[in-house]
């Protein structure tokens, strides 16, 4: 502590000073606050821009036509704009992405949270985030690659590019998000109702089914629609693996059929449209389709999650959003639709063996069950749970094992170092490695400030409110918007309307916005993590809101708020559907010079290598190999600034 | 204590981590008595309550040694069937945990787990239950209610109602009343006045006063061992031990 003779001053201060020191502070905090409203700015740009070009189509064919027309041929001689078969194709994929999902995730969150040792959740957890890391398009490239070889050759069909393809590689890649919230969900039941069922003489197994996964379910459910809103939401992935054929399966169960769903023909067909025309405007109503789509899941997964915590925080007397009977029905009515799914898939499509073996195993369960005792059935249904954690475990390794192996070989100093040749298939990659970079960090300088500002006025400035409502939908909302929206948006707006042209900035805008919600509320976790006695102390003394801010709550919390920029970076690293239409182009011997040239990325490189370019397979390779270790690299950094943050504090 | 025993534990240990939190308590539970244990708190008393129901091994780095017996049977080894155990001594826990479902259910859940499917059996053990245990009048009308939605004590009775309803031979209370208002208090100790006409109570609590109105036997603890354990008259009048008058005469620390 330092005296100095001026302590009496700062009580009486002279009036002047005090109306500075005023307009001091309330200057900030209007700053703060428009940062803190950019995010409903953008959401509602967005809104108007996507409205604004995807009006004419309606006008044109009409919402119904529009809406419910079985045909989608925008490029025929006298072009159709129905966009039924899409919305079919979404939905499709959807469930079957469920079907494949749920069952795994849920029996791994079971292991995580109530089987696992510390010592093997320390291992697991890390490898769920990592499968949560791998890139879309990577995703892509392998199941394009790999899955699709392994449909055609187990099913004996021509190709591999059909509905289940895009079901399982979707379902792979919802896993690690309804993994750990569910597991997060099942963790935070009450230890009390464990210790009572336990008291009772209750199995291990019974106290999970019938006391902690019911007490869980509103969670598991907001888990299940946030991996609905990843599946609905994927353009790359989808895109290389579905076929993308605009047909409605026939007959609609038949999942060994291609379909195209909203967002693949978005990122299919939006580069080779002109401008303005019909055509044009229905890919903006169908990008309108999928918004509302997107939104309403992921506000409602938002809604049952911020019920969860506040009824906690109120104790349990609190009425249950669901009641335990409707719970139960609901479950029932899951185990139905399951079933028949089950029943469908096996007449319509699968091998004769599976469906034998199906057959085989539920009647043993259905005529044995009542001989069982409940030792029994727990050692089955341990070896069940522990069976899903192994297979998604599998699902990992296979992936990386693939990727690892065969890009190896590619990797050199000269691929690292030189421009492609030949379309990719020689030469190196080094502008693409590059232009990631650039465009990286390009994101995260404007995001950056942005979003600790719209931080540090929701957490610091105001009290909850209608504003801070209103702010936090916005950030969700945006949250939830997938990123071939902000790919359209970007493109409509910035590159057209403000007519900056398919450039570096417009790509580090797109990518900003889509990051942007990250960045808000990691930094806002972190703000809130920091001890409010910390602020009333520096307060107490005399501080003004900012001194306290910038002295008292933000240095501590500058890992947390590093941390999530990192992990943003490697968000945007990885993502191929913004940039796509707004900044890169496929190959160029240079780097950019100015912002407002168009520059070369890994994603896309990767997803033109893989999808256009035959007879790049060394190379392909690489580039998918370069691409994950990049993110993952990001990844990791991010994981080990946390736990060495966390550390420090415990220590 | 030369009474027909229940539950007797030799020189029983019991390391947390590095803390000897029991050292060698030797002690015998009578049969259909209440027995309280007493002590200030981190004592040890909950501890070893929870040695008999075996919820102990729900906590990493525990080391148990001595032995425990119910029944004559030792309850420690890797041969006991953990679940059997509990079914035959049931727990009230210091805060109210009733499940989040309906009353019925609540209750009906004990049963259920150890096989009882028929409705009309289901819907006599819980009557029963919740009779035994004080509750029904109160609740018979809203068996389908969250049990969330009754207030501390009613739950404290169901959750007493959902350990009668598996049968059971002893019932272990850790501090019931601790949350309680004294009305609701009074009224779990009513409650376990008549108890101990089928069952055997073992009851920690913190309050002397509610040991000297409930209870038949006291078990004294201080800093994780038995310290003084006899009928309860002999413990509040005649204590053998300076520290147990010490305790119970308020002089203490």
């Amino acid at each position: 502590m330092k005296f100095t003779k001026k302590t009496g001053s700062a009580t009486t201060a002279s009036p002047g000073t005090a109306r500075l020191s005023f307009l001091k502070e309330q200057s900030i905090k209007t700053v703060f606050f428009f940062t803190a409203f950019f995010a409903v700015t953008v959401v509602t740009f967005i809104l108007l821009f996507l409205l604004r070009d995807g009006y004419p189509i309606v006008v044109q064919v009409g919402l119904p036509a529009f809406l419910l027309g079985i045909d989608w041929a925008p490029t025929a001689v006298v072009p159709l704009y129905g966009i039924l078969p899409l919305i079919v194709g979404t939905l499709l994929v959807t469930i079957g992405a469920m079907v494949f999902a749920v069952p795994l995730s849920i029996g791994c969150a079971i292991y995580l949270s109530e089987l696992a040792s510390p010592r093997t959740k320390k291992i697991l957890k890390p490898a769920v985030e990592l499968l949560a890391g791998i890139p879309s398009v990577v995703y892509g490239f392998f199941g394009l690659i790999v899955l699709t070889n392994f449909i055609r050759v187990s099913f004996a069909i021509p190709t591999g590019e059909t509905w289940l393809a895009a079901s399982v590689l979707l379902g792979i890649m919802a896993l690690p998000t309804i993994i750990s919230v569910s597991e997060d969900a099942i963790s935070s039941v009450p230890h009390e109702y464990k210790e009572g069922s336990l008291a009772i003489g209750a199995t291990r197994w019974q106290t999970i089914s019938r006391v902690l996964v019911p007490a869980a379910l509103s969670g598991i459910a907001a888990a299940v629609i946030l991996g609905i809103g990843r599946v609905v939401g994927e353009t790359m992935a989808v895109l290389m693996v579905a076929g993308n054929a605009a047909i409605i399966p026939d007959p609609i169960w038949n999942i060994l059929s291609p379909l195209r769903t909203l967002t693949a023909t978005l990122g299919i067909e939006m580069g080779e449209v002109s401008v303005g025309s019909e055509h044009y405007s229905a890919l903006f109503g169908i990008t309108v389709v999928l918004l509302v789509i997107t939104l309403i899941i992921n506000l409602s997964a938002v809604a049952i999650l911020r019920h969860l915590k506040e009824g906690r925080a109120h104790g349990p007397a609190r009425k249950p959003l669901i009641s335990s009977a409707t719970k139960e029905s609901l479950a029932r009515f899951a185990e139905i639709i399951g079933i028949v799914l089950l029943l469908i898939f096996l007449l319509a499509a699968a091998p004769w063996w599976l469906a034998v073996l199906v057959l085989l195993v539920a009647g043993t369960w259905y005529f044995g069950r009542d001989r069982l005792t409940r030792n029994h059935i727990q050692t089955l249904a341990f070896g069940l749970v522990g069976l899903a954690t192994v297979i998604v475990l599998a699902i990992l390794v296979i992936i990386l094992q693939d990727i690892v192996m065969h890009g190896l070989p590619a990797l050199s100093w000269e691929f690292l170092t030189q421009p492609p040749k030949d379309l990719g298939r020689a030469g190196g990659i080094f502008p693409a490695i590059a232009g990631t970079l650039y465009l990286v960090m390009g994101a995260i300088a404007i995001a950056l400030p942005l979003g600790v500002g719209a931080a540090i006025y929701l957490v610091e400035y105001t009290r909850e409110g209608c504003i801070t409502r209103l702010i936090r939908t916005g950030v969700d909302l945006l949250n939830g918007t997938p990123s071939i929206v902000f790919g359209l948006f970007g493109f409509a707006f910035i590159v057209l309307y403000l007519n900056v042209g398919v450039s570096l900035l417009a790509g580090q805008v797109t990518l900003a916005l889509m990051v942007l919600p990250t960045v808000i509320r990691t930094t806002e976790e972190s703000l809130k993590n920091i001890p409010q006695s910390l602020r009333e102390g520096s307060l107490a003394l005399g501080a003004t809101r900012w001194q306290t801010i910038s002295r008292v709550v933000l240095p501590p919390a500058v890992p947390g708020i590093v941390t999530g920029a990192i992990l943003s970076i490697g968000r945007a690293a990885g993502e191929t559907a913004p940039i796509m239409f707004t900044a890169v182009v496929f190959s160029s011997r240079f780097l950019p010079t100015s912002e407002l040239q168009p520059v070369m990325a890994l994603p896309y490189h990767l997803f033109i290598l893989a999808t256009n370019v035959p007879g790049a397979s060394t190379n392909k390779y690489g580039t998918a190999l370069v691409l994950l270790l990049l993110v993952i690299g990001f990844y990791s950094v991010a994981i080990f600034v946390r736990t060495h943050f966390q550390n420090k504090i415990r220590g | 204590m030369s009474e027909n025993c229940i539950i007797s534990t030799k020189n029983l240990n019991l390391w947390y981590h590095e803390k000897h939190a029991l050292e060698s308590v030797s002690m015998r539970i009578p049969k259909k008595k209440v027995t309280a244990l007493i002590g200030p708190s981190g004592c040890g008393k909950s501890t070893l309550l929870r040695c008999f129901n075996r919820l102990n091994d729900l906590i990493d780095h525990v080391k148990i040694t001595g032995e425990i017996t119910l029944d004559s049977e030792d309850i420690q080894g890797p041969g006991t069937d953990v679940v059997t155990l509990r079914k035959k001594i049931g727990m009230v826990f210091q805060k109210p945990n009733p499940f989040p479902k309906s009353i019925y259910e609540n209750v009906a859940y004990g049963p259920r787990v150890h096989g009882v499917r028929d409705k009309a059996e289901l819907d006599k053990i819980v009557e029963q239950s919740l009779r035994h245990a004080a509750i029904w009048d109160e609740v018979k009308e809203r068996l389908n209610d969250s049990a969330l939605g009754l207030s501390g004590g009613q739950q404290q009775r169901l959750c007493i109602a959902r350990t009668l309803a598996v049968e059971p031979e002893v019932i272990l209370m850790d501090e019931p009343c601790s949350a309680l208002d004294p009305i609701a208090t009074a009224k779990i100790e009513n409650l376990i006045e008549r108890l101990k006409e089928d069952y055997t109570v073992i009851i920690v609590t913190h309050n002397m006063q509610q040991a000297a109105r409930v209870s038949d036997y006291t078990g004294f603890m201080y800093l994780g061992k038995l310290i003084e354990c006899g009928k309860t008259g002999q413990i509040f009048e005649h204590p053998k031990e300076e520290l147990t008058e010490n305790y119970i005469t308020g002089r203490f620390g």
